[in-house]
């Protein structure tokens, strides 16, 4: 399944998780330093929320 | 003519004012959760200083909104399966908490089969609300909708998983499940229910992109309440005439939706959701006594024996050499997912085991992340790009320093980078470069976790995957149980042997 991490396309295992996205973009780090995590609609979601084929995700 | 138009208007007009229903606005409210996960008590969410979350401070809020109008309580699944608290008693303290809230419905969310179809089917069973899946065939007691009277208003509240489920558990879990697509479920439900219900809505666990698409798709939606993508929607999304909700994660926001029905169609709706802190003197006793209840009983669970080491446990020198409890740990992987070698980070392994009685605790803290197993096929030579990886920072004590069972090799750390490890031996024959093998590792290393690439070059390549009699078939990934932590298929594994005696095999060789 791909997504993209502040639009570089990432590949992943269906069924993995938004925390996977960002361990294989490199910026689960960034969360530790207060950073959060939104869809494509500026919705804030979790480390845990599922994605979905094609899914941009922003870490800011 | 004039006057004619005149009297049809009047007789129109004097029809409708005998019609109270229709003549009167309707106030409900909807108030919703979704992914609970068991997060019964408040936490620093990863990355926050600040605690949130806490059912008793939910449930407290949630009563003095549900006393202000007539209210329907819904949950968008994957309630009972995640934290300790609810994994312990396998989401029987999930439920208890439920029926105290008195919820009115939920729908089954992936995560609701990591326990297998039998623990759901009791947790159903205890359940005094009904449990939703109209899109889910061969699990009979799934109700597909169920209708509420609410202040006059019928509501009609249809229950939607994800597809993907299959994916996301063990194949056994779904075993002779069939998990149909969204959008048809959807069309024949509401096609049936709309003459009989005022109100429609979805109760979903597919995620808010999906919900989006669906209110795109089918006709006749009013509300989805969504669940599934952990989604924080804080003001109600509007796509064509369907409002669309999802109240974030881990009970830290209430979703509130109100709105305003009149002659069976909603014509003002606000929603909002109210974040969750612990605050003192603000909790709701009642389920404050159960979430005491249940954490007594995982302190009881923790302290569980699951069996005897007759040897010391080696987990601190897991970062730069072969230890004993890291050849436990792999080999646990390796048999669990049926793969030819398993490889790990060190990092995974947190603390050591003292000989003796072995408690669930002591496993706990040995792997204390939520990692799962997950099994991919790699050839020969990316089997040698992760090794040499991970032999390639051991002087700093990286955590990627591998863990391995089902092979062996040697290498020399002076050598030059890419050119460290040699003599790999997969049951005990040299590693063919060509050949592919199935690789048992954990979710983190399988995303690219600690600089392993070689993980996802093979994800990448994997294509499309399907799902074939409810297992996932990638060409590259065979196995991936996200529903059981590696920590519990260990101290499974541990209960099934009763003894353990694992040992420093030679599996990894320094050389000089």
């Amino acid at each position: 399944m791909k997504v993209y991490v502040n639009d570089t396309p990432v590949n992943i295992l269906p069924g993995m998780t938004v925390k996977h996205a960002l361990i294989h973009a490199g910026l689960l780090k960034d969360i530790e330093s207060s950073k959060k995590v939104y869809d494509e609609w500026g919705n804030e979601i979790g480390l845990d929320g599922a994605l979905s084929e094609g899914l941009k995700i922003y870490v800011k | 003519m004039k006057n004619l138009n005149s009297v049809i208007c009047f007789i129109f007009l004097f029809i409708l004012s005998l019609s109270p229903v229709h003549a009167e606005q309707c106030e409900i409210r909807i108030l919703h959760i979704n992914d609970f996960h068991g997060f019964a008590e408040p936490y620093n969410p990863f990355g926050s200083d600040e605690m949130l979350g806490g059912i008793a401070y939910l449930t407290a809020r949630m009563n003095a909104l549900l006393n202000e109008k007539p209210s329907l309580l819904l949950s968008a699944g994957d309630m009972i399966q995640g934290n300790n608290w609810a994994n312990l008693s396998q989401g029987e303290s999930v439920i208890e908490l439920m029926n105290t809230m008195k919820f009115d419905a939920m729908v089954v969310g992936n995560h609701e089969f990591d326990f297998g179809q039998d623990v759901l089917k009791k947790r159903i069973s205890e359940a005094k609300f009904p449990v939703l899946g109209a899109n889910v065939e061969g699990l009979d007691m799934l109700e597909p909708f169920m209708i509420k009277d609410i202040n006059g208003i019928k509501v009609a509240v249809i229950g939607i998983v994800t597809e993907d489920t299959p994916v996301s558990t063990h194949p056994r879990n779904v075993s002779g499940l069939k998990f149909f697509s969204s959008e048809s479920t959807a069309k024949k439900y509401v096609t049936e229910l709309k003459n009989k219900a005022d109100i429609i809505i979805i109760l979903s666990h597919i995620g808010h992109h999906a919900d989006r698409i669906l209110a795109e798709r089918v006709r006749g939606i009013d509300v989805i309440v969504g669940g599934h993508s952990h989604t924080k929607v804080e003001k109600p999304v509007r796509v064509g005439n369907t409002i669309i909700v999802q109240a974030w994660e881990h009970a830290k926001a209430l979703g509130v939706l109100d709105l305003t029905v009149k002659d069976g169609k909603i014509t003002k709706f606000n929603g909002y959701l109210e974040e969750i802190k612990p605050e003192t003197g603000k909790e709701d006793n009642v389920v404050l006594a159960i979430v005491e209840k249940y954490k007594q009983k995982v302190d009881a669970v923790l302290n569980e024996k699951v069996g005897d080491a007759d040897v010391d446990l080696d987990g601190e020198n897991v970062r730069r050499k072969e230890t004993n409890l890291g050849n436990l740990i792999t080999d646990v992987m390796r048999y669990a997912s049926g793969a030819d070698i398993a490889i790990i980070n060190g990092g995974t392994i947190r603390t050591s085991i003292k000989k003796g009685e072995v408690k669930v605790k002591n496993v706990y803290s040995v792997l204390p992340f939520d990692n799962y197993i997950v099994a991919i096929k790699l050839t020969g030579k990316q089997i040698k790009k992760a090794l040499e990886h991970g032999v390639s920072a051991i002087e700093e004590g990286a955590g990627r320093f591998p863990q391995v069972s089902g092979l062996s090799f040697k290498y020399k750390r002076s050598a030059k980078t890419g050119e460290k490890v040699n003599e790999i031996l997969i049951a005990n024959k040299p590693i063919d470069p060509d050949k592919e093998y199935i690789v048992a590792t954990n979710d983190f290393l399988a995303a690219g976790g600690d600089g392993y690439e070689a993980f996802g070059e093979a994800i990448k390549a994997s294509g499309d995957f399907s799902i074939i009699g409810g297992v996932m078939k990638g060409e590259k990934v065979v196995y991936s149980d996200s529903g059981r932590w590696l920590r519990d298929v260990v101290i499974e594994y541990i209960k099934e042997k009763k003894r353990i005696d694992p040992t420093v095999e030679g599996r990894i060789t320094e050389i000089q």
